[in-house]
């Protein structure tokens, strides 16, 4: 991790993690179904042939065979770059073999026959994942990077156009729940957005608290620590209690709102006190000597200073949040969680993805944009890495 | 300027600075000094009250520091530490418009100000002031610390130990750019060292500290040769008549006007077998009167060719600026093996050079006008 930069950084070895996941997407294609057919939206399917998918199958499979002689012969920079584009391509035309496969296979709307997303096509995300992330490592340009994504998105929604994607079971189980699966949307966001909101009020400040005061830290850590090693679902059934003392509903979005709020708390309040403790004290010392009032130092010493680290706290709280927010959906919440649930009831499994695939969707983009935002405020001089 | 009258800090039962009083003239550089635990940096943090004294008196000017909210007294005193502090996130430029842009200051005379004090530490403006801190060595980071304390032009300068933390070679150019910085400046400082030869160097009055009282307190000169007890006579050192070389400048005895030989000449050839007739060594210049190397004349002599007789060396690594003090050309004179050193510009133009005589006559000079009194003083 030195300060040259990135193009001078040359790998002559192996890529291990994306031949790895190369691998995992190749055998995905060819030893699993990546499409399952259903005589109905209930019954278990029949898996269906890799042909099945049409030219984007093969292409699939071709990418991921590309994919894994670059990730074992290819140098960098230009090894980054085909692993990059292949893990791209590969999710893209994933979603036209699929289309294809749907409306190829299901062309009848009135038939309640349906094509599901197998097991294959998972491995094939997956694999396509732990490329990108390898071909990350490498740092290519970010023209690339974003290249890519675009060229995913793209496909995706041009297979939703023209190929065929509206066929497929996820999909029909979507427009049938249409409304219910974006009031589950709302409420997911609602309860995690507002609780992330409170945990960071709250949070802060009891993090300066932590750093300027000594008892204070080991109380505040400590207890926020202990809440953090209560499993949630205990939780929720614990505040039944304090709540029904206060006169309070047990079940709706106030224990929710209550238990996502503490949740967050650790790694919010963790990070600031540990972002203003790792502020060099000759640094508080020039501030204060040249004449800085505390609130001067800390709004334009200490706040930039130790800012990256708290970003990065309100990150792990944002996908720690958007996880729980679907178990609450036991205490009677309209959160993705319940169609998760309600699939599983049914043993509608598409059902199920349609709440499960949003909910890792929110994390990835919130995880993403807080680490973007992390970097966009972050100064240039305590970058990790100069750029 | 500052007067500490009777000032005492005590932490419960230890008392960190006793009964100290002490006066700094405008324009003067004070050194406290002593041995670690004496009380010398919580005396200079008392002065701007990053720590409150539990009794006694501190006049800055004619105000008391007491009378004044520390955020504005602390203002107008510069403030340089021993750890730099720079602010990491924020450039050179905008570390060392701290101050003024406390006090409000409007943009063009911050951008003047930073280069103009840029200039003024030796670092070039156009190159640094948008640094981050991470990119300087640790004598570049020390002259941004000083040019910071300088930005709002405070007439009293705190420095503890700002030059602790650098390695010697640094420490030594950044004493001599902190003499000539205070010649021009003529601010006043309070400057707390451990390492005696800096306070020898540096001071205009040493305040010899030990348990938190003042045992000593004059001109380096003094304490060496009149040093008031056995404790001071000890902390100055025995090799006192090398210490005050410390306080000499190189210009004073440089011999300028040495015969060199520009290098690979004709003329330069014949240069060189006239100045044989006189030296056995010769500097070598290049065109622009840069040293570039020596000349030998023995090789010569045992008919060596006139190309064996050069030596090329890089005149950093062999010269010394005219506002070194002795003590460091001599040591650099015995590290080296010369009897004589080449003194050089900044850009290494050759002015001249000192020899181990000279040095040796100023010793005994130093000597003869100490005189044989500080013995019997020490007796006491």
């Amino acid at each position: 991790m030195g300060d040259k930069p990135t193009d001078a950084v040359v790998y002559h070895r192996v890529d291990r993690v994306a031949a790895t996941g190369a691998l995992i997407a190749l055998a995905g294609c060819v030893l699993l179904p990546l499409y399952v057919l259903r005589a109905n939206r209930i019954v278990n399917g029949a898996p269906q042939p890799l042909g099945a998918g049409g030219p984007a199958s093969w292409g699939l499979l071709l990418l991921a065979a590309v994919a894994l002689v670059a990730s074992l012969a290819a140098r960098e920079p230009l090894r980054a770059r085909i692993e990059l584009i292949c893990a791209g391509g590969m999710v893209g035309s994933l979603a036209w073999a699929l289309g294809y496969a749907a409306s190829h296979l299901t062309p009848d709307p009135a038939s309640p026959a349906r094509i599901s997303i197998g097991l294959g096509a998972w491995l094939a995300v997956a694999g396509a994942a732990a490329l990108w992330f390898a071909a990350v490592q490498a740092r290519p340009p970010h023209a690339w990077r974003i290249g890519a994504v675009v060229g995913l998105a793209t496909l995706w929604l041009c297979a939703g156009y023209w190929g065929g994607l509206g066929r497929l079971s996820i999909v029909l189980e979507y427009m049938r729940q249409a409304d219910a699966f974006w009031a589950a949307v709302g409420t997911h966001l609602t309860l995690a957005g507002v609780s992330l909101g409170l945990a960071i009020v709250i949070g802060v400040p009891l993090g300066i608290l932590s750093a300027r005061v000594g008892w204070a830290r080991a109380v505040v850590l400590g207890i926020v620590g202990i809440i953090q090693t209560v499993p949630s679902l205990a939780l929720l059934g614990l505040l039944v209690v304090p709540l029904a003392a206060l006169g309070l509903p047990g079940i709706g979005p106030l224990p929710a709102i209550i238990a996502l709020t503490v949740y967050a708390l650790l790694p919010i309040v963790r990070n600031t006190y540990l972002g203003l403790a790792q502020v060099d004290p000759a640094v508080v010392d020039a501030g204060l000597g040249m004449g800085m009032s505390r609130v001067q130092l800390l709004v334009r010493v200490e706040a930039p200073l130790a800012l990256p680290l708290l970003i990065e706290g309100v990150r792990a709280a944002a996908v720690l949040i958007i996880g729980i927010t679907a178990v609450v959906a036991f205490i009677g919440n309209g959160t993705l969680g319940v169609l998760v649930i309600l699939g599983w009831g049914g043993q509608v499994d598409d059902l199920t993805l349609l709440g499960a695939v949003p909910m890792v969707l929110m994390a990835v983009t919130a995880d993403s944009g807080l680490r973007a935002l992390g970097r966009l405020i972050t100064s240039p001089g305590i970058r990790m890495e100069a750029s | 300027m500052i007067r500490l009258e009777e000032v005492t800090k005590r932490y419960g039962e230890t008392l960190a600075v006793d009964r100290l009083s002490l006066e700094v003239g405008e324009g003067e550089v004070c050194v406290l000094i002593g041995p670690s635990g004496c009380g010398k940096t919580t005396t200079l943090r008392m002065i701007n009250r990053l720590i409150d004294p539990t009794g006694g008196r501190i006049l800055v000017g004619d105000r008391d520091v007491l009378s004044v909210s520390p955020e504005e007294l602390r203002r107008g005193l510069g403030y340089a530490i021993q750890s730099v502090g720079l602010f990491p996130h924020l450039t050179v430029a905008e570390n060392i418009v701290t101050v003024p842009k406390l006090l409000g200051w409007d943009r063009s005379r911050m951008a003047r100000r930073v280069d103009e004090l840029l200039t003024l530490v030796g670092l070039d403006a156009g190159a640094y002031a948008s640094k981050y801190p991470r990119a300087l060595s640790g004598g570049e980071a020390q002259r941004v610390g000083v040019a910071r304390a300088l930005a709002a032009d405070p007439p009293v300068l705190l420095m503890d130990e700002p030059f602790g933390a650098v390695d010697p070679l640094n420490r030594e150019r950044l004493q001599s750019e902190f003499a000539r910085i205070q010649r021009e400046l003529r601010k006043t400082v309070v400057f707390v060292t451990h390492d005696v030869d800096e306070a020898i160097r540096l001071a205009d009055r040493i305040a010899l500290m030990k348990d938190g009282r003042l045992r000593q307190y004059d001109t380096p000169e003094q304490l060496l040769d009149h040093p008031a007890d056995k404790f001071v006579h000890d902390f100055m050192g025995a090799d006192r008549a090398l210490k005050r070389l410390g306080r000499v400048r190189v210009d004073a005895i440089m011999h300028s006007g040495i015969p060199t030989i520009t290098d690979g000449t004709d003329a330069g050839a014949a240069a060189a077998r006239a100045s044989c007739a006189k030296e056995r060594f010769a500097y070598l210049v290049d065109e622009e009167g840069r040293l570039v190397g020596w000349f030998d004349c023995r090789v010569l002599d045992r008919g060596g060719s006139a190309e064996s007789a050069v030596t090329h060396v890089d005149w950093r690594q062999m010269a010394v600026r005219p506002d070194t003090s002795l003590k460091e050309a001599l040591s650099r004179m015995l590290e080296l093996g010369f009897r004589s050193i080449a003194v050089t510009d900044g850009t290494g133009r050759l002015l001249g050079d000192v020899a181990l005589a000279g040095i040796e006559a100023t010793l005994t000079e130093g000597d003869a006008h100490a005189g044989g009194g500080t013995d019997e003083e020490v007796g006491r």
